[in-house]
């Protein structure tokens, strides 16, 4: 009983021991398993993607290789900005083992790199491969760097891989202020930040190059697996349409003109090709560094070291900002008189005046209740078409503006581009302000728009209107880019003229020039006037709103262009709140213009037409007749076109005055010396000055003098102005005295 | 160790499974018919392929997961071999020699008796404890005593401990298989035993291994009948005892191990995204597999990324190197092993012989589960080794002796089949 127990039991043993069995199978392999396989399932088809997404930007370095930027070059080539290798100083803190190894590189480093000890310290204690310590160091701290990475990678070579230099570019402008405003600046980041840096970023950045290599846990690059290079594209190249030389004499004489009439709130200079809308210098005065473009002036650091404290910061970036700014395509202004040229277009264009056409000027207009003055208070009396642009007459202008009406002036206001911005190519271009945005005005509005008034407009669109009467009536599209060309030099974009519209007939575009040529050359110096060249222009002085302290604030300009017969280049001068006592444009800012177009005008190889009256004064060289005998000299003399003195009895001449290759008029008198006692014979300068040109030529003649003669001699009313050497000064026969001549009409516009 | 060498060196298993062979040979000619001399031979052949009553099937996943375990421990661990020691193929030689001792030292033991080990059950046990006291005695520089340092290898004290639990209980169940429904047969035995190992584990400190203990006593006794309902209750009071510890601080050590489970993706602080590192990088080995992997030898987390790829966390590179397709293969395969140590172990011709199969079977088993729920972040990190894949020599060789076991176990089944 017992055994058959012991069997029954062994048996039920050996069942619960099959069935346990069963249920530890079931735990192990159908529970157990299963978690574990369907964990693995969740985390390799639902979490797979992301999970590789951060195992793969833990395992990948990607640096950035810097493109080099592209060049800036002016119209004849001359680099105006360029990129150069600089390096970064890169620390990988995490090699540190101590801080003392800590302190003697954060030491070496701020020693070599004039930079805060703390700062760099606290930099080595982040636990990192990647921390800039510098950016754009020189060669010559690179070698210093190099030097000291290497001193203390001797004493411990673990510490040899703490400092990195990766290679860098930076920007330089050789040419530092010129033409600020319009190539620009570039960032920390070799981002373009103004001007054509900024227009123009994407094709002079060029594509930064990557590497892409795997890394291990220790940030060593594991070379044999998956490294992908993409080499950095350099940027393209831009050929600007400035010529640094018209620039420099633009700027040369704007900064002149800014300091002579005090002005308040700088100039601007604009050179335009007429025939192509190609800007050949664009000059906002004063200009700044573009090396260091975050140095303010002396004279705002000043200002704003008065401010309160919190306010600095403010004020500084707005200095800054003001001092960027281009004044010739973000700032609008009254056009003032200078807009006459348009308005006068419009009219001629429309058949609504002609050479006959005449306007009585009483010296104000009334309209409503407003009373609107000419500049001359005592009025123009009745004058034509022609004398009504020369005399800058507001009543007559106010009388032609109602002839055109409101829609015919506001279509051409149009047609003259003003109401849409140029299109030039730089950043920041402002919109005209005027009455409406519609077209829409009053009659006083008219009024006042027809003599340039109550509207504004930027002086881009100011010199591009005048391009169009100039050049036959196209309005064209102003750029500053004429090509692109890749780094290898192959030119991939050039850029072609673009014609907007015929906004006047070619028959009115010629009448407005013959009319601006005259009123120059009428109004002498102060009227633009450029011996030698037809200069067509017109002087404007516009008032600005008032300002807070109640002064009357005024805008000088001049906008011209020549030759007036086949126009080539126009060039508008602008003079914004002059404090020298004068402030009309034709003070202030004509004279700028003719000292800059009678610069530019032979740069450009325009040819020079003197009239035949100006040929008479045109100076040529005196030959050399010394050691000729008496008879010889005086058939060379003549031969040169002088008249001949000869002094003395000796049969040869021993000296001669003007010396040779002195500059004396074309017709002017050679005193030849024979012998040493007739040298001495002196005269004494009469006094030249206030007389015409006849009567200062017949006044030296009769004492044997020279003269040579400049400025403005064309107008019947000129007079000379100064004589270079004084009354009184005794002088030899045939000495040369330069006698100045200056236009006695002066427009007050 | 030298009651065991001992054991070996006095078993004649040749002569006593040749004589066993012939009877049962002899019995079968006399049951057939001499008419069906072409089916006896198959017989001869099936016999044959058995490899003398050895389990081919099992010993062929053994080998398999051999072969598969070096492979993808050479692939898993040459860039740190590489790096730190400046030899690629240090892990991979290493591991290979043991390699090689252990399928030597398994097909040895498969010809020994297991059931000899039967009466050693206890001294095992003895000597294991000595083990784990000696071990405490051993240098170290972390505070961690696991391992006799004994200069080629080192050897960690607790893969004897295991064995010998299992070896113990096997012996205890099927000797008192009657009485194990009591508690004084079934739960103070566990306790007693349980509790000694888990205080010697204690002081090395060893949590992981304490875990595996704790699951192979309670396994044992289980399948060793006893009542479900003392399984309940020393499972409260295991958690009643844990409480105690983590109430007291003692848990220190272990706690650490539990800081940042489940949050290794998450970014915390600087000390808590050091501590999950090697999880974190575990997951995104593990992910970056995705189906099918990257390819053999293809891993980027091996590349320092992931600490230790060679060790507990081989499988992740395994399952970014080949992906959940092969890593579910590698897993069949395991389950094809338990399921196949198991069932063949049920066969056995005794009682000791079952229980003790069955405990060495399920341990592998136990051990793939807890180890990638530990690579998968599902348990904290604690150091649960893959078995066969993971580097070590001296538990490579042991796991090896130990599926020696079960194949001598397999031999007497069939043997008793037959």
């Amino acid at each position: 009983m017992a055994k058959k127990d012991k069997k029954k039991s062994s048996k039920g043993v050996m069942q619960m021991l099959r069935s346990r069995t069963t249920y530890l199978i079931i735990i192990i392999l159908v529970i157990g398993f299963g978690a574990i396989t369907s964990r693995l399932a969740y985390l390799q088809t639902i979490e797979s993607s992301y999970l590789q997404e951060k195992a793969v930007e833990q395992q990948l370095r990607d640096t950035t290789i810097s493109a080099k930027r592209g060049t800036i070059y002016d119209a004849k080539g001359k680099v105006l900005a360029q990129s150069a290798s600089v390096w970064k100083v890169v620390l990988a803190p995490a090699y540190f083992e101590n801080n003392s190894q800590r302190k003697e590189v954060a030491r070496g480093l701020s020693d070599i790199l004039e930079l805060d000890y703390k700062d760099v310290y606290e930099k080595t204690k982040q636990k990192s491969y990647y921390v800039i310590i510098k950016s754009k160091i020189e060669s010559d701290t690179r070698d210093k760097i190099l030097k000291f990475s290497k001193k203390i990678s001797k004493k411990n070579s673990k510490l040899s891989r703490v400092i990195e230099l990766v290679d860098d570019y930076r920007r330089y402008y050789p040419y530092e202020d010129l033409a600020s405003s319009v190539i620009g600046f570039t960032g920390s980041d070799d981002q373009g930040l103004e001007g054509i840096e900024y227009q123009y970023d994407e094709y002079l950045k060029g594509t930064p190059g990557r590497r892409i290599t795997a890394k291990n846990a220790n940030q060593t690059d594991m070379p044999f697996q998956y490294e992908q290079n993409d080499d950095p594209k350099d940027g393209n190249s831009i050929t600007l349409t400035i010529d640094e030389t018209i620039q420099s004499i633009a700027e040369k004489y704007m900064k002149q003109g800014i300091i002579n009439n005090n002005v308040i709130n700088r100039g601007v200079c604009i050179i335009m090709d007429v025939n192509t809308g190609a800007i050949l210098a664009m000059v906002t005065v004063d200009g700044y560094d573009l090396n260091n473009p975050y140095d303010l002036p002396q004279a705002d650091l000043d200002a704003i070291r008065l401010l309160p404290e919190d306010e600095r910061a403010e004020a500084e970036s707005a200095a800054l900002s003001a001092m960027w700014r281009n004044k010739a395509v973000s700032d609008t202004y009254y056009p003032g008189s200078v807009f006459k040229i348009c308005t006068s277009s419009m009219a001629l264009n429309e058949g609504l005046v002609n050479d006959n056409s005449t306007f009585y000027c009483s010296g104000s207009v009334r309209m409503y209740e407003y009373n609107i003055g000419c500049h001359l208070r005592t009025g123009h009396g009745t004058q034509n078409f022609f004398q009504a642009i020369c005399n800058s007459c507001n009543p007559a202008f106010i009388k032609i503006g109602e002839m055109i009406g409101r829609e015919r002036f506001w279509n051409y206001y149009q047609a003259f581009g003003f109401s849409e911005k140029t299109g030039i190519d730089l950043p920041g271009e402002s919109e005209d302000i005027f009455f409406s945005n519609d077209g829409t005005m009053t009659d006083l509005n008219l009024a006042t728009a027809s003599f340039g008034q109550n509207f504004a407009i930027t002086p881009i669109q100011m010199i591009t209107a005048c391009a169009s009467i100039a050049n036959g009536g196209k309005l064209m599209q102003p750029y500053l880019v004429q090509s692109i060309s890749d780094a290898e030099g192959n030119v991939i974009k050039n850029m072609e003229p673009v014609v907007k519209r015929q906004v006047i007939s070619e028959e009115t575009s010629k009448k407005m020039c013959d009319y601006l040529e005259r009123n120059t050359a009428q109004g002498g110096t102060n009227n633009g006037y450029v011996p030698g060249y037809r200069v067509g222009g017109k002087t404007g002085t516009s008032e600005k709103l008032k300002s807070t302290d109640g002064s009357e604030d005024y805008i000088a300009s001049f906008c011209g262009f020549a030759p007036a017969d086949k126009a080539q280049v126009a060039c508008l001068v602008f003079f914004d709140t002059p404090k020298g006592g004068v402030y009309y444009g034709s003070q202030v800012s004509a004279p700028v213009f003719v000292n800059i177009m009678s610069e530019v005008m032979p740069y450009l190889e325009i040819q020079a037409e003197y009239t035949d009256d100006e040929m008479k004064y045109v100076d040529t060289a005196a030959g050399s007749y010394i050691g000729l005998s008496t008879e010889k000299a005086k058939i060379a003399a003549e031969k040169d076109g002088f008249t001949v003195t000869i002094k003395g009895e000796g049969d040869k001449v021993i000296s001669q005055i003007p010396h040779a290759a002195a500059k004396i008029p074309a017709d002017g008198n050679v005193v030849l010396y024979t012998d040493e006692t007739s040298e001495s014979e002196l005269v004494t300068v009469p006094n030249l000055v206030g007389y015409s040109v006849s009567d200062v030529n017949a006044v030296a003649s009769a004492y044997g003098l020279n003269v040579s003669i400049s400025g403005i001699t064309t107008s019947s009313s000129s007079v000379s102005i100064t004589q270079s050497i004084a009354a009184g000064t005794q002088v030899s026969e045939g000495t040369v005295v330069s006698v100045r001549f200056g236009g006695s009409t002066t427009v007050h516009d | 160790m030298l009651p065991f060498a001992e054991v070996m060196q006095k078993a004649d298993v040749n002569k006593l499974y040749d004589e066993k062979l012939r009877q049962s040979k002899s019995a079968q000619n006399r049951r057939k018919t001499p008419s069906k001399g072409s089916h006896s031979r198959k017989k001869k052949i099936k016999t044959m392929m058995r490899g003398m009553g050895l389990d081919l099937p099992f010993l062929f996943l053994v080998i398999v997961l051999v072969v598969i375990g070096l492979i993808m421990m050479f692939s898993a661990s040459y860039p740190v071999a590489y790096y730190e020691i400046g030899d690629s193929f240090y892990y991979l030689k290493r591991q290979l020699l043991f390699a090689v001792i252990g399928v030597a030292g398994m097909i040895f033991v498969s010809f020994f008796n297991y059931n000899k080990l039967h009466k050693l059950a206890p001294i095992f046990l003895a000597i294991s404890y000595i083990a784990l006291i000696l071990v405490l005695f051993m240098p170290s520089k972390t505070g961690v005593r696991r391992w006799f340092e004994l200069g080629f290898f080192r050897f960690q004290a607790s893969e004897l401990t295991k064995f010998a639990l299992i070896l113990f209980f096997a012996h205890w169940g099927s000797k008192y298989y009657e009485k194990m429904q009591s508690a004084k047969y079934s739960v103070w035995p566990g306790v007693i035993i349980l509790g000694t190992t888990a205080a010697l584990l204690f002081m090395e400190p060893h949590f992981s291994g304490i875990v595996i203990m704790t699951i192979l006593t309670i396994l044992m006794l289980y399948i060793s009948g006893m009542r479900v309902r003392y399984l309940v209750a020393g499972g409260g009071f295991l958690l009643l005892v844990i409480f105690g510890l983590w109430v007291t601080n003692s848990l220190t050590y272990a706690m650490q191990r539990f800081d940042g489970w489940g949050q290794a993706l998450e970014y915390t602080t600087p000390e808590m995204w050091q501590t999950t590192w090697q999880t974190r990088n575990s997951l995104y080995a593990i992910g970056s597999g995705g189906l099918f992997g990257l390819g053999l030898g293809q891993s980027r987390q091996k590349y320092l990324w992931l600490p230790e790829p060679q060790n507990d966390f081989i499988f992740a590179i395994v399952c970014e190197e080949i992906g959940f397709f092969g890593a579910l293969i590698i897993l069949i395969i395991f389950a094809l092993l338990v399921w196949r140590g198991i069932t063949l172990s049920l066969r056995a011709k005794d009682r000791f012989g079952k229980l003790l199969g069955i405990g060495l079977s399920s341990q592998i088993g136990i051990q793939v589960i807890l180890n990638i729920l530990v690579i998968t972040d599902w348990l904290p990190n604690t150091g649960i080794s893959l078995p066969f894949f993971s580097y070590g020599g001296s538990s490579l060789v042991m796991l090896l002796l130990q599926m020696g076991i079960v194949l001598s176990i397999s031999r007497t089944a069939n043997i008793e089949k037959q």
